[in-house]
């Protein structure tokens, strides 16, 4: 038997709605397949919401709004048309395509053309098929919670605390919020307050850059800690703690999928040589869907790949790339998701086998913590050589097979990301490409490697005044150097700072906005 | 001598000296081997010893004299251990004697030819905060009172060669090797520094107001390089406002070691006084993570230090020192862990007390003697509790720091236990016809 379509519609209060009421009342038919929510504009539906229904099954969203030059909020209908355009670019990219969603003006006194309009979308769908890419909503088997925290306090160390206190007086979270202390929060796990620790919001607070493991005498491994905390504590806190509505997280789980088939190499510039198979594979990372979802920033994110792909053709290597890559899984895996972190990891050490690729080169230094490390725990192998793109021309630098040939004349300052810097360990390779460009001068900022702080969010969690003066800290703390342009290996923190940017702050605006560019982009610059 | 009736101490510090002494007295040979070209050792370089306040050097000193003018006792200093071959009873030693460029009979410790020397170098025993010329003696009460030319340094000008009028300077002098027999062996090595500048979070190395306990002990000794007084050797300011900050890379299952090093709380109460001594004006901040004070007197100590010299304790450990570029004031990051608030303090001076760990060379000394060290670099003892001061080499005894931590009684308390357990081995092999 064949299912109906199920549509979601957010209905704009004025126009939209009044509409379907206006054909309720007229007695006008139409397919029952719609599930209509009311909103005061359709300005206010967000890609996250439209996403949100995708990812719970729904066959088709359908937004209604006033006609352009109706609006009742002046201009909400025009940022909702940019917006759906945007998400529907989002659709096409993971494999739904841009039919499923659909906006329409409609007026109060429209109630025919609602109907219409509703038949057709109807039949669209029905011709369209079922969604195929129901999610599994934070997919969490019954974990016996006690027995999580205890298996995680022997694991990360915890029980070894010796109450010193420098893992607070460390973290960039509690300088500007003392209600914040990771060693209370070890205290009151350790005094069997658990319950307490996870239904607050402590839990979602962390950043996990690692700054307090790192000090830690004791080898307190904290963030490892909240992590496990994580898979047990209240979903509930936690979305309401995401930023941008976990459109991130979102995307991700969807991609947990099987039959997800994703449109996601039109980034790639004409006359750049890729192949299917090969020694080494670049692994682009979440960077396309970013470069919609966060596109009023104006990054130019798709540089960052662009600019891998270009240094690797230009030292004679025609990468292997996965056409339907899918997501590494980071923030799953930290946000407490792992059963779903757990198919991917599956998925893509299979998608990644059929390539014969020996060796995996990320621009992304989630992706690479997330292979060279988490992989291997959850998968028992992953016999892939891991390199972060620093450490890649760094060793090709060494060998004499790269050489910057254009001079740049700046002065960068270079931040070091916690998943690329604590989190691995790699300080150095970043800096020695970067010293390596003629004409670049690099220079540091006071807290700089193993000391640097965390740019201010980490898996899109947590991201509130705390974290923004975080972030703003970190800023002026790079500007202070004279630097023309900070640089740093991790797409996340330039996303985390230019949305600062967006955002009014008690702070001077002019405090908090840098120039700043990816290293990968930075160094394909430096090459004719 | 016959090799029965004599014994070699490795290490002229505290614990070396009062074994020397204990064994000639009973009127056992002495042969006492030290590295540098004096005798002394880390307690030379204190200012002043806890709980008692005494003046360091005017308890170390006459013992080193007497370890100097004891007929029984025979100086190497500036000398090393090449290698050791026998049995309890029969140990034959190779010593090295480093060429001092200096003879010894004739040098009279006049100074003159440092007067004239053109390179200065910094001072090790200042903890390089001072100066000394490539000829030097490590400090003024040095024992053997002998010059002694630093060769890495040294231009080789001759000027001091036609300045000294006992003509003691001899530039062609040569190593020497020393064979000595001797019944039994002691060693007491002492211990060194962490390194610290690991510890990146605290800024040593980078901030110049940032010092080690040592380097701070040297600052607020009267023989200092700034003659005892406490400035910031960045600006020269008075400072008014000092923090200690304890377990620097000790008590550490990460980037450290993991043992206490037993003598940091009390004598950073020391220290603390000795500040409010020199300036009440000064206020003093103790950061904590638990005091170990457990020795005699010692809890007294520092009630005394909190009530009457009104030093402040702070229990926690900071999490970082920042330095502003423009004042050279530090702020330090740290959770009042008995408020439960993260604070910041800014202070003028920081002192941190490094962790003391066993010397590095004791690996290389171990391979010579055949001795097992454990899992910290100690030499390990045959049985830590009933036989603490034993190796796992009959006549071969411990004593001091480099047998575990700690402070200076103990370590005195020790070398007398090794000194006794030394002669004893000595006369159980003679009763046994061991030559």
């Amino acid at each position: 038997m064949k299912t109906e379509p199920k549509i979601v519609a957010f209905l704009c209060n004025w126009c939209a709605y009044a509409g379907a009421d206006l054909a309720g009342v007229s007695r006008i038919s139409y397919p029952p397949n719609i599930r209509v929510i009311r909103v005061m504009c359709s300005g206010r539906v967000d890609p996250a919401f439209i996403v949100g229904a995708f990812e719970m099954g729904a066959d088709g969203v359908f937004v209604g709004g006033c006609h352009p030059g109706d609006c009742h909020y002046i201009s909400g209908n025009l940022e909702a048309e940019k917006r759906i355009k945007n998400t529907q670019r989002l659709l096409s990219m993971i494999g739904l395509g841009p039919e499923r969603l659909r906006l329409e003006w409609i007026s109060a006194s429209e109630g025919e053309r609602f109907a219409q309009v509703i038949t057709e979308f109807t039949e669209n769908l029905r011709k369209l098929g079922p969604n195929p890419f129901k999610a599994q909503v934070n997919a969490k088997s019954h974990t016996d919670m006690k027995k999580v925290i205890s298996e995680a306090i022997k694991k990360t160390n915890v029980q070894y605390c010796l109450e010193c206190g420098k893992c607070s007086a460390s973290c960039p979270i509690s300088k500007v919020n003392n209600a914040f202390s990771p060693r209370r929060v070890v205290e009151r796990t350790l005094l069997g307050f658990e319950e307490k620790v996870l239904s607050g919001t402590d839990v979602w607070t962390c950043l996990t850059c690692f700054l307090c493991s790192e000090r830690c005498p004791s080898d307190v491994r904290f963030p490892e800690f909240i992590r496990d905390c994580r898979r047990v504590a209240s979903q509930k806190v936690m979305e309401e703690l995401c930023a941008h509505r976990g459109i991130p997280t979102t995307l991700s789980r969807m991609m947990t999928n099987p039959k997800i088939k994703q449109d996601r190499m039109d980034w790639l510039p004409s006359g750049a040589k890729i192949s299917a198979r090969g020694d080494t594979l670049y692994f682009v990372g979440c960077i396309p869907y970013f470069d919609v979802i966060f596109e009023n920033f104006n990054l130019e994110l798709l540089k960052i790949p662009q600019s891998v792909v270009k240094i690797l053709n230009k030292v004679g290597i025609e990468p292997a790339m996965l056409s339907n890559e899918k997501c590494c899984g980071h923030d799953l895996l930290w946000t407490g998701d792992l059963e779903n972190f757990e198919k991917l990891a599956k998925t893509n050490a299979t998608d990644l086998k059929k390539t014969r690729a020996t060796k995996i080169v990320t621009s992304c230094p989630e992706c690479y913590r997330t292979f060279k490390k988490d992989y291997p725990e959850v998968l028992g192998t992953f016999d892939f050589d891991v390199l972060h793109i620093s450490e890649f021309l760094s060793e090709l630098i060494d060998k004499g097979k790269l050489k910057f040939d254009a001079k740049l004349s700046t002065k960068v300052v270079y931040h070091d990301p916690c998943r690329l810097g604590r989190h691995m360990g790699v300080y150095e390779p970043p800096r020695k490409v970067i010293t390596s460009i003629p004409g670049v001068k690099l220079l540091e900022m006071p807290r700089n490697r193993e000391n640097a702080i965390c740019c201010g969010v980490s898996a899109f969690m947590s991201c509130n005044k705390y974290s923004k003066e975080v972030r703003a800290d970190r800023l002026k703390e790079a500007k202070a150097t004279g630097a023309d342009l900070l640089v740093t290996t991790c797409p996340h923190c330039q996303i985390h700072w230019k949305c600062l940017a967006t955002e009014k702050l008690p702070t001077s605006s002019d405090s908090v906005s840098m120039d700043m560019q990816d290293f990968a982009v930075l160094a394909a610059e430096a090459l004719h | 001598m016959r090799a029965h009736k004599s014994v070699l101490v490795i290490g002229g510090g505290i614990a070396g000296i009062q074994a020397s002494l204990d064994l000639a007295n009973r009127g056992l040979k002495v042969y006492l081997v030290e590295r540098t070209p004096s005798i002394g050792g880390r307690m030379a370089q204190l200012d002043k010893t806890f709980p008692t306040m005494d003046c360091s050097m005017c308890i170390l000193a006459p013992k080193m004299i007497e370890v100097l003018r004891h007929p029984n006792i025979t100086l190497l200093t500036y000398s090393e251990i090449e290698g050791v071959t026998g049995s309890v009873g029969g140990f034959k030693v190779k010593v090295l004697k480093k060429p001092r460029f200096i003879d010894e009979n004739k040098c009279t410790g006049c100074g003159e030819c440092a007067q004239y020397c053109p390179t200065e170098v910094p001072n090790e025993f200042d903890m390089s905060l001072g100066i000394r010329k490539a000829i030097y003696i490590p400090f003024p009460q040095a024992v053997p009172l002998k010059y002694a030319i630093d060769e890495a340094n040294c231009i080789k000008c001759g000027l001091c060669e036609r300045t000294c009028k006992a003509q003691a300077v001899d530039l062609d002098q040569e190593p020497e090797t020393i064979n000595l027999n001797v019944g039994a062996i002691i060693l007491a090595t002492g211990f060194e520094l962490f390194d610290i500048k690991s510890i990146s979070e605290y800024g040593y190395g980078k901030y110049k107001d940032v010092l080690s306990s040592l380097e701070f002990e040297r600052l607020i000794c009267a023989s200092g390089p700034t003659g005892g007084h406490l400035l910031r050797l960045s600006d020269g300011r008075i400072p008014t406002r000092v923090a200690f900050i304890q377990c620097v890379g000790s008590r550490s299952l990460r980037g450290g070691v993991r043992f206490c090093s037993s003598s940091c709380c009390v004598y950073a109460t020391k220290e603390a006084i000795l500040i409010r001594e020199h300036n009440p004006e000064c206020e003093v901040y103790i950061f904590y993570n638990e005091l170990k004070v457990f020795g005699k007197g010692f809890q007294d100590f520092v009630k005394r230090a909190r009530d009457e010299w009104g030093v402040k304790y702070v229990r926690a450990l900071p999490g970082e020192v920042m330095e502003n570029p423009e004042t050279r004031d530090l702020t330090i990051s740290y959770e009042d862990t008995e408020e439960n608030m993260t604070k910041s303090m800014t202070v003028d001076l920081v002192v941190l007390c490094p962790a003391l760990v066993p010397r590095v060379t004791n690996k290389e000394l171990a391979g010579i003697l055949g001795l097992e060290l454990d899992e910290y670099g100690f030499f390990k003892s045959r049985d830590i509790l009933y036989a603490p001061v034993d190796t796992n080499k009959q006549g071969i005894f411990i004593c001091g720091y480099c047998q575990g931590p700690k402070d200076i009684p103990e370590s005195v308390a020790q070398a007398s236990g090794a000194a006794a357990k030394a002669a004893e081995a000595i006369q159980l092999t003679k009763n046994k016809g061991v030559r």
